[in-house]
């Protein structure tokens, strides 16, 4: 019996152990690259808008059926693959979104990105098809991103749609001082059928890129040719000073600009010339593991606080001719002037942006409290957006968002649509 | 007097003789632990109190003395991330955003027990000099002071085999003297051209508390690598170097 008894402790005890060790086992050989890769995410979006009844482009897209507020459901799915064959690889990342909106239902479908890619050696890259090109070194603005579409200063780690073009990567590495040298040439048409938005006519855009990694700086001088845009030259910089403070910068000379300017009698303008666009910015993590990212923007091209106000003015005015007559046709046009510029991301001329993340606050893992605050430092408006994201759950990252929109009449953010916004993001890894 | 003297001689003598041993020790532990150039694959597994674990899988490369990278392979949410560390210089390269960003050597790549020194460690010796050495039954014990502040612990206390010159357990102290973590060093085996060394490293921490993280290597091999690897440009394309 007490043999039996003992055997029995020994097979468990052996089998304790036997998942003891299976519990901690790792074999590199269930992670080999594969020849075709798939991955990606699917977000579930809610969000709910306290509609700005007082704000310029407000009565421009609510005149005919005013609300107070907005509820919008988003579906995302962004799968990403990649197929390899030897030197050569073929890579894509799509977009497919179901919009469900108060007022009616919207979808998108399109490839950010699909692209080959051909690497002989570590040195040297040529990719052809849609890629989408991120430069600078600006966190929510960059003005020397002159082949991308604009960044969303909400949203700036969010991936964003390419451009079709042919571009290629030199890597060569040195001893002394200047350790990197990498050159990144871009060839990218532009016309009624290939990169439609990418600027006006039809045109053959030549930009590059020079990097280097000159005693611990990174440095970029980027230039981008006169077609589709005009032509357009800069530089960026970013380098720790210590080992929790980074400093970075962008600077960016645009040959000649040109931007409508509308007064409060509905005339416009085109205002013509060079403008030149800069930032500054700072990353500093504390010992406490609060990370501050500061920046200051110079939009070069904006528009000014006077210009700002001549244009809402304006709608006011052409709100006011609807109320008394019907006649909607000066808020049509001014809806057309807004789509163009003054509705656009960053429509002014002097910006701030300040975020402060809390990794990990009282010991919860994986749980990231921020605020962000990004300001006209022209008006004085600003968006306040507290977040809390969690990811915690294997493959789930949860993040909850709230933005106050505060400024007076005439002010960026105090003509905005909305005056508040809640949003809930679900997003799952696959 | 001059005995005194004599003696007080002979004691700083002793001294450096002490540091100089414990920094060659050092550096026969860094290279008993990796060769100079390398590429390997870990896995990291926390365990919070409850019995929840979260998984990560990682790709590193190291060449030389301050040249590293290291991919996440797993999972899916940080697939792609990659970071790049040449000497006190980092970045990180998060796919969703598509480029590399310059981030403080201090900054922490993935949430957890973990931070950057676990996951992007240089040899030892690299960022660490030894002030003395003592001995215990088995063990060289190495108090090691921080070479500068770049590094996120100020001070460590190495208990090294006598016999196979490996760590089998690290004290990790900030500047304040405060434990930040303990790690202990399991289960040496053989990988291969040479390399025997612990397979599995596991952490506690007294700022965790009931948290646990284990870190598992497989595939440890002596690898030569191209300098143009380990740039700015290259890092979004690291996948592509494992075979």
């Amino acid at each position: 019996m007490t043999a039996r008894a003992l055997a029995l402790c020994a097979v468990l005890l052996a089998a304790g152990g036997a998942h003891g060790a299976e519990e901690f086992s790792f074999d590199a050989a269930e992670f080999q690259k594969k020849p075709i890769e798939f991955g990606g995410y699917v977000e579930f979006k809610q969000q709910h808008y306290k509609l700005n009844q007082d704000g310029a482009l407000y009565l421009l897209n609510f005149y005919q059926e005013p609300r107070e507020t907005l509820d919008q459901s988003t579906l995302t799915l962004k799968p990403s693959g990649r197929f390899r064959f030897g030197d050569a690889s073929l890579n894509f990342r799509a977009h497919l979104e179901a919009d469900w909106e108060t007022r009616g239902y919207d979808r998108v479908a399109r490839f950010d990105e699909f692209y080959a890619s051909y690497k002989p050696n570590p040195g040297f890259t040529l990719d052809a098809g849609k890629v989408s090109l991120k430069w600078g070194k600006g966190y929510a603005w960059n003005p020397v991103a002159f082949v991308e579409r604009v960044k969303d200063p909400n949203d700036p780690e969010l991936a964003r749609e390419g451009f079709t073009m042919l571009t290629a990567d030199w890597i060569r590495n040195f001893e002394g001082p200047l350790r990197t040298v990498a050159f990144t040439p871009v060839v990218l048409p532009a016309g009624p059928n290939v990169n439609p938005d990418f600027g006006s006519g039809t045109h053959l855009n030549v930009a590059a890129k020079l990097y280097l990694l000159y005693r611990d700086t990174d440095i970029d001088f980027l230039v981008l040719s006169n077609g589709s845009r005009s032509g357009r030259y800069g530089a960026d910089f970013s380098r720790n000073l210590t080992s929790n403070v980074e400093i970075h910068g962008e600077l960016a000379r645009i040959t000649e600009t040109q931007r409508q300017v509308t007064t409060a009698s509905g005339t416009t303008e085109l205002v013509r010339g060079s403008a030149t666009s800069y930032l500054l910015g700072t990353r500093y993590l504390t010992a406490r593991d609060t990370t501050y990212i500061f920046e200051y923007y110079r939009n070069g091209p904006g528009l000014s606080e006077d210009e700002m106000k001549s244009f809402v003015q304006f709608v006011d005015n052409a709100y006011a001719l609807y109320l008394a007559t019907g006649n909607d046709a000066p808020l049509a046009r001014a809806a057309s002037l807004a789509s163009t510029g003054y509705a656009r991301p960053n429509p002014g001329r002097d910006y701030l942006y300040l975020r402060v993340s809390q990794k990990e606050p009282f010991d919860i893992l994986y749980f990231t409290p921020a605020l962000t605050v990004i300001a006209n430092a022209n008006d004085r408006s600003t968006s306040v957006a507290p977040e809390l994201l969690y990811t915690g759950f294997n493959d789930v990252e949860l993040r909850l968002r709230a933005f106050f929109l505060n400024g007076g009449a005439g002010t960026e953010f105090g003509e905005r649509q909305i005056s508040k916004r809640i949003e809930f993001q679900a997003r799952l890894y696959f | 007097m001059l005995r005194v003297l004599f003696a007080a001689l002979l004691l700083a003598a002793a001294l450096p003789a002490g540091a100089a041993d414990g920094n060659e020790i050092l550096r026969k532990v860094d290279r008993n632990l990796e060769p100079e150039s390398y590429e390997m694959y870990r896995k990291l597994i926390n365990i919070e109190p409850d019995g929840g674990r979260k998984e990560f899988v990682l790709y590193s490369v190291k060449k030389g003395r301050d040249k590293l990278i290291a991919l996440f392979l797993a999972p899916p949410s940080d697939k792609g991330r990659g970071t790049l560390r040449l000497a006190d210089n980092m970045w990180l390269y998060i796919p969703n955003v598509g480029k590399p960003v310059r981030i403080t050597s201090l900054q922490s790549v993935v949430g957890g027990v973990f931070n950057n020194s676990d996951i992007l460690r240089v040899d030892y010796a690299v960022e660490y000099n030894a002030e003395s050495v003592t001995e215990e039954k088995d063990s060289h014990v190495l108090a090691l002071k921080a070479r500068t502040g770049e590094v996120a612990y100020d001070r460590l206390k190495m208990w090294v085999d006598r016999k196979v010159l490996l760590p089998t357990r690290i004290e990790a102290y900030a500047a304040s003297g405060l434990l930040i973590k303990t790690l202990h060093f399991k289960d040496i085996k053989d990988f291969g051209g040479g390399i025997r060394r612990p397979a599995t490293v596991e952490t506690d921490s007294p700022l965790y508390k009931g948290h646990r993280s284990i870190m598992l290597y497989s595939q440890l091999k002596k690898r030569e690598f191209p300098d143009e690897v380990f740039t700015l440009n290259y890092l979004p394309r690291v996948e592509d170097l494992r075979k």
